[in-house]
């Protein structure tokens, strides 16, 4: 027992299903992470922005009143058009997938 | 509410850690105060109704209210979410735990020399089912496994998870449940002065110390099966100043002579047992009591309509407390009768703790159910 071994990732016993579909119960699970990594941002997001408005005088009213200029204004829009279609990728597949086989079971269209 | 005591046992966090942990227990609190009264709502304005519509009766007890209960969405989302922010509780502590082992266990080492009173392990000691069988509350490992020499992860790990598990209730240094027995048996019982007191079941010690420093005088000793929490309570009293004897040994039987306590108590242990070791243990317990001794157990509400029962026995079916359904409906005057103690020397109270809705997770009406018996 000298050696460090880590402890199981996932608790012994039973785990229950919430949802007909479990994929929905994996799914909450998925946002409530994703919920808590992003108060996790968020904070240090608010503990950066208190530091610059102490140490370096760039007071919070500052960020409040900041204005993106054109190149800065593009650069963000590609970034937003980006995540879109990163956090759509699921939906795209599964239209196309439906389109596939709708296709595929059309009668063929009348002469 | 008080803040969480640092104490030196205790792991520093990182900004994210600390955040994380932050998070899930304002998440917990959330659910709790907001989200679980709606399951009473829904049950109120359309699953009762629906079901009465059908059977021409309201759900006769919980295993009724379970059938329709568990197909309602709003019930079923507020489940996931529960289940869920139980395992990120243990997670967000985990982290920062498993980063700093080492560590805690050179510190822990130091500090149990500290401690005047003895730490008795019993690498032999057969781990019982109810404990190897499931992690109780979904803390992986549970109480009781080593993953290293000399092993405190799962004390670091449980002190501050409960901590976050009732939004900060059970108070500064975890000691409600201990300060609630205490106060118990001071309003109940105010000349009695024990010298020699027996925690059974007393993990990281956190109300053992509460009547240790109660009666300075007494001669108090905590007794669990699981090792790592074990080393972790000896260290955590040193740390806090306290001196209380610690041993790994099954409360069914331990080896303490016939009569050798005045006071023996547990808290919200029970419910964590098994349905054939509750009475052995309260027969253990009147066994170690002198005549005219004392044993207090405190325990969780488990509801008085079918709904509430149902709501309270979510720990049983989503958290591992497989053995809190039975304890709904048990007699604990007859088994502690079948413990050996007469019936008309046990008594069962019910003491209202100041708690806001946020920290009760499953009710809004949270009553501590007291166990009392006295050996004649």
């Amino acid at each position: 027992m000298s050696e460090m071994s880590k402890p199981p990732e996932f608790p012994k016993g039973h785990r229950p299903q919430v949802f007909d579909d479990p994929s929905i119960d994996q799914l909450h699970d998925a946002w409530l992470a994703l919920a808590t990594e992003l108060a996790v941002a968020f904070e240090r997001i608010d503990t950066l922005e208190r530091l610059l408005e102490q140490r370096l005088g760039v007071a919070r009213e500052q960020i409040e009143g900041y204005v993106a200029d054109e190149a800065v204004a593009a650069d963000r829009a590609r970034r937003r058009a980006d995540l879109a279609h990163r956090l759509l990728r699921p939906f795209r597949e599964f239209r196309e997938a439906a389109i596939a086989r709708a296709e595929q079971h059309a009668p063929d269209p009348e002469p | 509410m008080q803040d969480f005591k640092q104490h030196a046992m205790l792991p520093a966090t990182t900004h994210d850690e600390q955040a994380r942990q932050d998070f899930v227990g304002a998440f917990r609190g959330h659910l709790s105060g907001r989200l679980m009264p709606g399951t009473y709502q829904v049950f109120a304005s359309r699953v009762e109704p629906a079901f009465k519509a059908k059977h021409g009766r309201a759900p006769a007890d919980q295993e009724e209210v379970r059938k329709v209960m568990t197909q309602d969405s709003f019930y079923q989302f507020w489940s996931a979410m529960q289940r869920r922010s139980q395992e990120m509780l243990w997670e967000s502590v985990i982290d920062p735990t498993e980063r700093q082992l080492p560590e805690l266990i050179e510190r822990a080492r130091k500090l149990s020399r500290k401690n005047r009173g003895t730490l008795r392990l019993d690498p032999e000691l057969e781990i019982p089912r109810y404990h190897r069988a499931a992690d109780i509350h979904l803390q992986p490992g549970g109480y009781h496994t080593d993953f290293t020499a000399d092993d405190v992860a799962a004390g670091v790990v449980y002190d501050k998870g409960i901590n976050l598990y009732m939004g900060g209730a059970l108070g500064a240094e975890n000691d409600l449940t201990g300060n609630t027995l205490l106060a118990y048996l001071r309003e109940k019982h105010p000349d009695f002065k024990p010298k020699r007191i027996l925690d059974v079941g007393c993990a990281i010690g956190n109300s053992t110390l509460v009547w240790a420093r109660a009666f300075p005088k007494a001669k108090v000793h905590g007794i669990d099966v699981g090792a790592p929490v074990l080393r972790y309570a000896h260290a955590r009293a040193a740390a806090l100043g306290v001196d209380v004897d610690f041993s790994q040994q099954n409360g069914e039987h331990t080896d303490f002579p016939d009569g050798a306590f005045d006071l023996v108590l547990s808290h919200i242990t029970l419910h964590e047992t098994s349905r054939s070791a509750l009475p052995r243990i309260l027969g253990e317990c009147r066994r170690l009591l002198r005549p005219g001794g004392l044993m207090l157990h405190l325990e969780i509400p488990r509801g008085r309509t079918p709904m509430e029962k149902f709501m309270h026995n979510w720990e049983a079916y989503n958290n591992n407390e497989t053995f809190a359904r039975f304890m709904t409906d048990i007699d604990l005057v007859a088994e502690s009768v079948k413990g050996g103690f007469a019936a008309a020397d046990v008594q069962i109270d019910q003491f209202a703790p100041k708690l806001d809705v946020s920290q009760m997770n499953y009710t809004e009406h949270f009553f501590w159910k007291i166990l009392a018996g006295w050996k004649r």
